[in-house]
């Protein structure tokens, strides 16, 4: 399997704190890969520098072999990385169909037409369309985002996200703020839509169970470093894991 | 199609103004379209992309002084505004570059200090702008494209249907813009920058696209003024200019499209009304606009909105 997206020797610094701190990580395609660790174990900023929302103080970033290192966040996403946000991120005052359509039209380098309507982007409207259904919003198509139920907005975020028809999707704690039974159906939805869409899953998540019942490939960070990585079995066992993250119970 | 009625209704009122009303109805009404025109300008940035510009009076005299310089050396309308217009371009593109890499009270802050930039050179170069006396003598030159036609602007009249119809386009133009992709792009940075560059979008530059014509709609507002009134002086960059756009915006309703032309209507007639009962006007129209703003949370023409048309 091909590494889709490889980091070599990569470093954030916040004065003495090292929020990332030499990760060579090479992620393959088609993998479902969740990064755990505490609180403050650098997964946010790592998603940060990946998508490249943060620039690193040191280290590269390959995406399919090509340095990306400090390339700007919407070209990266025009080469095909995608994400969503910890904190919640959509167009509050557009309709839901219109957050969806946003992203659409910006794939298909639409937005810099000034003169011609909304409706004449019959490709753009079929498939945003088409994108609503996949997240299960259609019924709200022309709510305000921002009147949406958190859990809806996760499914906003999330469909904003995957209509950037991305070759590979950083989501940022996907199911956060909803109930277990939410999160269970949001992340049978992201592999779903991984399989459907061919799009390589990167999340971070807090909730065990499912991280260990969804992922194929796991990343455990502590500390800015990665401090294992591998099949969710093998982290199972990792008994540095077991002491520093999981606990005994798991 | 009760809201396709009523603008019907209007483009038939204002068509005819000059057979039913007089003189100074017509020149109250030009004054109204002007602010309109800079209102709107001012909203596609506002409104529309989340960036508060104080300093759009600075634009709207750099048309004004654009398209009187020409008109003073080359007596064609067309060329008058039109070179005013391409001239606040240019001045608008230049100064965008710069102000565009600041959102918030920076950006805010920004073009407060080109606009009073702006003042200062209106104010200060006197071989080019006339210092404090300003540029007079303008002519209201005629309509004409050389062996083609040429119709005499003289009659204020004449002159009302020339500020009309580039009212008309200029608004049917921002009508298109903001319901386009474009429009669409624009909303996205006000509502959130990360989200826009994570879904592609380059933020910067459609930010420079909406400052710029925001800039060519107060230049078109700008050198729309100089034939009307034979003069133009540096109060006209003052960044007390700059707010009557601000108000007029805020009266009418930010998030909506006919918000900015609304509140410039309310703005201009409160203004023109209460300037002849008393000289502390400003006070009575500050209190009345702090009314309005509180009354009517979402402009007054959200009151149309909730009646289920399209404002």
């Amino acid at each position: 399997m091909k590494a889709i997206i490889r980091t070599e020797k990569l470093g954030k610094y916040f004065g003495a704190m090292a929020a990332v701190h030499e990760v060579n990580l090479s992620l393959q395609e088609g993998l479902f890969t969740s990064v755990i660790g505490p609180n403050g174990a650098g997964k946010t900023t790592l998603i940060n520098l990946l998508s490249g929302f943060m620039l690193p103080d040191c280290g590269a970033i390959y995406f399919r072999e090509k340095e990306i290192t400090r390339l700007a966040p919407e070209k990266r996403v025009k080469m095909g990385i995608s994400r969503s946000f910890q904190v919640m991120n959509i167009f509050p005052r557009m309709t839901v169909f219109q957050n969806i359509l946003l992203a659409v039209l910006s794939r298909l380098d639409k937005t810099s037409s000034a003169l011609s309507s909304l409706q004449s982007q019959k490709e753009a409207v079929a498939e945003a369309e088409k994108t609503l259904g996949e997240v299960w919003l259609q019924e709200e198509k022309d709510f305000p985002a921002g009147e949406l139920s958190h859990g809806d907005q996760r499914l906003l975020e999330l469909g904003i996200a995957v209509a950037a028809n991305p070759q590979i999707c950083f989501l940022d704690e996907p199911s956060s703020g909803m109930n277990p039974i939410e999160r269970i159906k949001v992340l049978e939805l992201v592999k779903k839509l991984a399989a459907e869409r061919k799009t390589t899953f990167i999340i971070v998540e807090h909730d065990m169970d499912i991280v260990f019942s969804l992922s194929d490939w796991i990343v455990v960070m502590n500390r800015g470093e990665v401090l294992a990585e591998g099949k969710p079995g093998d982290i199972r066992e990792n008994q540095e894991v077991r002491d520093i993250y999981l606990g005994e119970e798991i | 199609m009760k809201t396709k009625l009523a603008i019907l209704l209007i483009v038939i009122l204002l068509a005819l103004l000059p057979v039913y009303a007089g003189k100074y109805a017509v020149y109250v009404v030009i004054h109204i379209l002007l602010l309109s025109i800079f209102s709107l300008g001012f909203n596609l940035l506002f409104g529309y992309t989340g960036l508060l510009s104080f300093g759009q009076a600075g634009f709207y005299a750099v048309g004004a002084y654009g398209c009187a310089k020409i008109l003073l050396a080359y007596p064609s309308l067309l060329v008058g505004i039109l070179g005013g217009v391409a001239f606040t371009g240019v001045v608008s593109l230049a100064l965008g570059v710069l102000c565009i890499r600041h959102t918030r009270i920076y950006f805010s802050m920004l073009t407060l200090s080109f606009g009073m930039m702006i003042f200062s050179l209106a104010w200060k170069w006197r071989d080019m702008t006339g210092g404090d006396d300003g540029l007079v003598g303008i002519p209201r030159a005629p309509l004409e494209i050389p062996g083609l036609f040429s119709v005499n602007m003289v009659p204020m009249e004449n002159y009302y249907y020339v500020v009309l119809a580039f009212a008309f386009l200029a608004i049917a133009l921002f009508y298109r813009l903001v319901h386009s992709p474009m429009g669409l792009t624009l909303q996205g940075i006000r509502d959130s920058e990360t989200r826009t560059a994570c879904i592609g979008i380059s933020v910067r530059k459609y930010r420079l696209i909406s400052f710029t014509i925001a800039g060519l709609y107060a230049g078109l507002a700008g050198a729309l003024l100089p034939p009307l009134e034979s003069t133009v002086t540096p109060p006209l960059a003052h960044w007390g200019h700059s707010a009557e756009p601000v108000l007029a915006t805020l009266l009418g309703g930010i998030y909506s499209f006919s918000g900015p032309i609304v509140g410039s209507v309310i703005f201009y007639l409160l203004k023109d009304i209460i300037v002849r009962f008393t000289e502390y006007w400003q006070i009575c129209l500050g209190i009345i606009v702090v009314v309005l703003v509180m009354g009517f949370r979402g402009g007054v023409a959200s009151i149309f909105k909730r009646k289920g048309g399209r404002p």
